[in-house]
């Protein structure tokens, strides 16, 4: 099956929106989807935007079952480490079912990798949920490593409820 | 009480926030792994585009425990994206210095970030602590951090840059 990987423009990010969706029932947590394709729109297409996407893009003969042809997505963003510079983080990476083991996947990896060499990024982070066998062996045949089981670092979040009380503590 | 004041870091600071970079990493025996330099901290906070930004803690000089050094304490983030609920602030480093410490200038860094990151437009702030540091893991928590590697699985995953050159020449 013939595909394209190209730089995601505004008018995908009603497709983005709902691929994100799709992830977010796999991954067991669709109620902690709470922006949609505006936040989207704003967030990843202005001047400084805060992440960057590529999406994968089959054509109209190949189109899936609902009639969609953009089929896949990978979001990142750049980061710093203190130890290194410049690093890029790798946020999303999907595939819709039906796509899958026609290497799109594996076509948004070396296109993430492309852009964080030629960025002269050190390293790409990304997280994966302990349960999901599949990405985790899918990572792993790519050289990844696991930094939690191997270095024990967590991820730790203060939320909106949190911050709002950090925010408002007396010195 | 030591008096003191957090303030953004300016170009003049680099040489001050690599020393400390380098106190934090000293202290987890990975000294030898800061590859970066002055002039790439210099870049990459003070260009067009900064990769990270920066918050630093001074002290006058009166105040000075160890000679010669007045910016005691920093804090190093920048901004990311979660597909679900849009911008973040992630905290990449911080630290004060063992002299200064146990005086609330660590807990004013955080409410400091936590207004910068309410102000930003961000629900979340994100940041990585090894499991073995107990005593971070406690501060946080007692300030409302949740686990999220504990409470919903997720690992952290690197890709280092050789292996990345491999999969961008797969595309």
């Amino acid at each position: 099956m013939n595909f394209i990987i190209r730089a995601a423009r505004p008018e995908d990010c009603k497709a983005v929106e709902r691929m994100i969706m799709e992830l977010a029932v796999y991954e067991r947590m669709p109620d902690q989807v709470k922006i949609s394709h505006k936040e989207l729109e704003r967030d990843g297409f202005s001047q400084n935007p805060f992440y960057h996407c590529l999406v994968a893009e089959v054509p109209e003969a190949h189109k899936s079952t609902e009639g969609h042809t953009t089929v896949g997505y990978v979001l990142y963003y750049y980061t710093y480490s203190t130890w290194k510079g410049r690093c890029i983080y790798m946020e999303d990476l999907y595939v819709m079912p039906d796509f899958r083991e026609r290497g799109i996947g594996k076509a948004l990896v070396a296109s993430i990798a492309k852009v964080g060499t030629e960025q002269q990024c050190m390293h790409l982070q990304f997280s994966v949920l302990d349960w999901n066998k599949p990405s985790l062996d899918f990572y792993m045949s790519k050289g990844a490593q696991d930094l939690t089981a191997k270095e024990g670092w967590h991820l730790l979040r203060f939320d909106g409820v949190a911050l709002i009380k950090l925010a408002q503590e007396a010195p | 009480m030591a008096h003191y004041k957090l303030r953004k870091a300016e170009p003049e600071d680099v040489t001050d926030i690599l020393r400390l970079i380098k106190e934090l990493a000293k202290i987890v025996e990975k000294e030898d792994q800061v590859m970066l330099t002055e002039k790439d901290l210099l870049e990459d906070g003070f260009g067009e585009h900064p990769f990270y930004h920066c918050i630093v803690a001074e002290v006058p000089a009166e105040q000075q425990k160890v000679e010669g050094y007045s910016v005691i304490g920093f804090a190093m983030y920048y901004f990311t994206y979660d597909p679900w609920i849009g911008k973040l602030l992630y905290l990449e480093d911080f630290f004060v210095m063992k002299e200064y410490r146990c005086l609330g200038i660590g807990s004013e860094i955080l409410k400091n970030l936590s207004v910068t990151a309410l102000k930003s437009g961000c629900n979340s702030m994100h940041f990585i602590v090894a499991q073995s540091n107990e005593a971070s893991i406690n501060f946080y928590k007692r300030r409302g951090a949740l686990d999220l590697s504990l409470a919903e699985g997720w690992r952290l995953f690197r890709i280092d840059k050789q292996c990345l050159l491999n999969l961008s020449a797969e595309e």
